[in-house]
């Protein structure tokens, strides 16, 4: 995970579910249930994209009072980066529905 | 009748699968992984269970500790034990595996090379330099050099043995990675 110029799904999914300040686990739950399990992420990549992403400042610590109970939270250059990727998801999915009305027509 | 018994590793860095399929077997039999053991595993026997395992690499430091297993326990893994680095986790068959993209597989594979290839080439220095000792002196400090050089080779070949091996599984990683992108 050298680059994050180009989001995975699943650094996507963790940055839109951090959007409000969470547990890991509650990122894990939230994508689940958003996504009726289509799309799991396991706790070792959860954990190695949390780490990565504070690491790159996209994301933060909400309250570091508390070393035991982690809450993530995003930060401004995060939401930069996530308002990017979405930018980039939309020229996918505008084209892709284009064509299929076209063909419908 | 024996309640513990010895299983002996096929090398993590080779064949991870495996160990966690093996061990996921006997755990069917009633032999369930209890620790690590040099080059292997101490299984304790108990009923017959429908297992798999996983394993990670991964230093962690103390205020870590408590928010790593936590995840894994809510993502359905139970840990089974750790030793230094290595932690596996063990969770009912269809449980989605620790490592769900190929991005933090190959950050694992990463963490797991740099840890192997200090070992491999602090073998690999102290050969050499035994080896240099050999050429360049004579009579009896080239003998022990010549004695000691077997030695340094038992471990120093093994190592970078096991650095192409981590260095192999990443590369068959990205190659997917790429694959998958292109």
């Amino acid at each position: 995970m050298k680059s994050l110029e180009q989001l995975t799904d699943s650094v996507f999914y963790i940055l839109a579910a951090l959007t409000e300040p969470k547990h890991g686990y509650a990122v894990m739950s939230l994508i689940e249930e958003t996504t009726n399990s289509t799309f799991v992420i396991g706790p070792a990549s959860l954990y190695t994209i949390i780490k990565k992403l504070v690491a790159e400042k996209l994301i933060q610590l909400h309250d570091e009072s508390d070393s035991r109970r982690k809450i993530y939270v995003i930060t401004d250059k995060g939401r930069e980066v996530l308002r990017a990727d979405i930018q980039r998801r939309k020229v996918m999915i505008s084209m892709a529905e284009h064509g299929l009305q076209r063909r419908n027509k | 009748m024996l309640r513990k018994k010895y299983m002996s590793s096929y090398g993590l860095a080779f064949f991870e699968d495996r160990d966690m399929k093996k061990l996921s077997k006997k755990a069917s039999q009633g032999w369930h992984l209890k620790k690590f053991r040099f080059a292997g595993y101490e299984l304790e026997k108990g009923s017959s269970d429908d297992v798999i395992y996983n394993i990670d690499y991964r230093k962690l430091q103390p205020d870590e500790e408590h928010e790593y297993f936590e995840l894994f326990a809510y993502g359905g893994w139970t840990h089974v034990c750790s030793s230094t680095d290595m932690h596996i986790f063990k969770a009912k068959p269809g449980t989605t595996p620790i490592y769900s993209d190929i991005d933090s597989s190959i950050d694992k594979l990463a963490r797991l090379a740099k840890s192997v290839n200090m070992v491999s080439s602090i073998a690999l220095a102290v050969t050499l330099v035994l080896w240099m000792v050999m050429i360049f002196t004579t009579g009896s400090i080239q003998k022990i050099a010549q004695a000691c050089i077997v030695y340094s080779l038992i471990i120093s070949v093994p190592a970078m043995m096991t650095s192409g091996a981590v260095y192999y599984h990443m590369w068959k990683n990205m190659r997917l990675k790429s694959n998958h992108s292109s």
